[in-house]
């Protein structure tokens, strides 16, 4: 496993409803991150699809494996890089039950998903109304490390990405569909998720317009102190790149040392008082 | 969450460049040629227009003024040639009234003192005006309505409502006043009476029975989901006041939403059939 590596936040706006458009868009970044020396590259949530695009959704999920994933493998084998993008997933046991999910692959194919457990049904969102949510959190080793994957909504629940961190991931990635009235709360849970768990945090956002919702970018990575280490800009197309080094987490471990101080038994009490809500 | 004017304001320049960017998209995918809209002088359309202006350039953006015999206003007109030549627009002017007089005649049960039906056919033919120019130069049209008269469906249904986009709708009346004096707009404008211009003398917070500053903290409430009481008890003022806003906001919504039919069929057309508002 690599100690240190750079990775790629590519912030960069969706075709709806088109996935050729998109995959093109996919592999020319990637092809553009991997001349700056980036093994991971990172897109936004939905990025094979664009985010509103509702009803047609049923048009445009895919099995996983599928030609969508199929043709992120080729660029990933190709530029031998790591990359993650999100994509409406079709059940194989079923023939219209969807899952909001990130996908990881690699130069050696496929390595793994992970669909979206907390699915916003509020305000602009209507996730619940289109997707299942899933019920497993995700670390996959890589050569890279042990990368943890969650979805936009799922960080306001600290256990999800708390759950990736226990599987051993130490480089979690949100990948997101964010718009600007909410800018705030990333702001201020993706330097958490980072701090409490002691773990890089890649954050790619989603930027354009899509029915007149306008997402707003603001990329970063975190490190395992809270420390903004990169940041994209707001509200138009951007690639940054910054290194996950992780013999940084170790410092910061030692100094707050939150794995450590972890009360299992408090998630008892939390399942319990949770149910009675 | 405490209701006071603090509570709307925003970040200006932010507000501005979130409008700007959404035109900008909006006309490059939509592969309009440009903007059209009403220009009435007031602040609403006078905004608006120069933000297309800002958002697009001023070449592309036709303020149409549309007056008619009995609205009409000098200061109006002169306010809305201001804000083009300030912001490099094009404006056109048509007077309607031979066209709504031709109305009133071709039918003998018009009924000429029906103030209320008589405006709304004004608002409706000025509608026209404008989606025939759009249709003509294969431009978009621009709405001009605010947060404050949508939501209390201070607005004629298929008149002046009718439009592609309404760049400022998700900003109340005040915050308009304050986005306007932030982009420029002379204050003459932003200070004058707001009036849909439906009759002579007509003036909007009359009519609306509250004062803008008042009502707009009342919606900003709802829109926060408050309760009346509460609404009430922090501006001071009576509970019946706030449950007058709420309910005339309330039963609106049928002015919001435009298509409705009774279900029949598997997905229906305004119903369950969620698509994407635009192919792009």
């Amino acid at each position: 496993m690599k100690g240190d590596f750079k990775i790629a936040l590519a912030q960069i706006e969706c075709k709806r409803a088109d996935k050729t458009d998109n995959i093109r868009k996919i592999e020319q970044t990637t092809q553009h991150a991997r001349k700056q020396g980036a093994e991971l590259i990172v897109f936004p949530e939905l990025s094979l699809t664009g985010y509103v695009v509702r009803d047609e959704i049923y048009e445009l999920a895919e099995p996983i494996p599928g030609p969508a994933t199929e043709a992120v493998e080729k660029i990933a084998q190709k530029t031998k890089t790591y990359i993650v993008f999100g994509m409406p997933e079709l059940s194989e046991k079923a023939q219209a039950t969807i899952h909001n999910t990130a996908v990881l692959v690699g130069p050696e194919g496929l390595i793994g998903k992970y669909q979206k457990m907390y699915l916003p049904t509020h305000s602009v969102f209507e996730e619940k109304r289109y997707f299942r949510p899933g019920y497993q959190a995700a670390a996959f080793d890589t050569k890279l490390g042990k990368i943890g994957l969650i979805i936009c909504y799922d960080i306001f629940f600290p256990e999800v990405s708390r759950l990736t961190r226990l599987e051993g991931a130490q480089l979690i990635v949100c990948i997101s569909a964010s718009p600007a009235i909410r800018r705030m709360f990333f702001e201020t849970l993706t330097v958490a998720r980072a701090l409490e768990n002691t773990a890089f945090l890649a954050y790619v956002n989603l930027v354009g317009i899509e029915d007149g919702l306008q997402f707003c970018g603001g990329s970063k990575l975190v490190g395992p102190n809270g420390r903004i280490l990169a940041k994209a800009k707001y509200d138009k197309e951007d690639m940054i790149m910054g290194t996950v080094n992780y013999a940084d987490i170790r410092p910061v471990e030692a100094f707050v040392p939150t794995l450590r101080d972890l009360r299992p038994e408090l998630f008892d009490k939390l399942k319990e008082n949770a149910e009675k809500l | 969450m405490e209701l006071t004017s603090s509570a709307l304001e925003l970040d200006w320049q932010e507000a501005q460049a979130r409008i700007e960017r959404f035109i900008k998209d909006y006309v490059k995918k939509s592969g309009a040629k440009g903007i059209v809209l009403g220009l009435s002088g007031g602040i609403d359309s006078c905004t608006v227009a120069a933000l297309s202006a800002l958002a697009i350039g001023g070449k592309k953006v036709l303020g149409l003024q549309l007056p008619e015999k009995e609205t009409r206003n000098a200061t109006d007109i002169k306010h809305s040639i201001f804000v083009a030549k300030k912001f490099g627009f094009k404006t056109e002017t048509i007077d309607i009234t031979p066209a709504l007089q031709a109305f009133y005649k071709s039918f003998s049960t018009f009924d000429s003192s029906d103030k209320v039906c008589n405006g709304n056919v004004k608002a409706r033919m000025r509608m026209i005006y404008i989606y025939y120019h759009a249709n003509k130069l294969n431009m978009l049209v621009c709405g001009s309505s605010d947060k404050s008269e949508t939501m209390m469906g201070y607005f004629t249904k298929w008149g002046d409502v009718a439009a592609d986009i309404s760049p400022l709708m998700d900003l109340y009346k005040t915050q308009v006043r304050k986005l306007a004096r932030y982009i420029g707009i002379p204050k003459e404008i932003i200070a004058k009476p707001s009036t849909p211009a439906l009759w002579r003398g007509q003036l909007a917070e009359k009519e609306l029975g509250i004062e803008y500053e008042q009502l707009d903290l009342i919606l900003n409430g709802l829109e926060h989901f408050m309760k009346t009481e509460e609404i009430a008890k922090q501006l001071h003022v009576d509970s019946a006041l706030v449950d007058k806003v709420k309910r005339r906001w309330l039963s609106a919504e049928h002015k919001r939403r435009m298509l409705l039919t009774a279900k029949i069929e598997y997905r229906t057309v305004g119903m369950d059939f969620r698509l994407p508002r635009d192919p792009f």
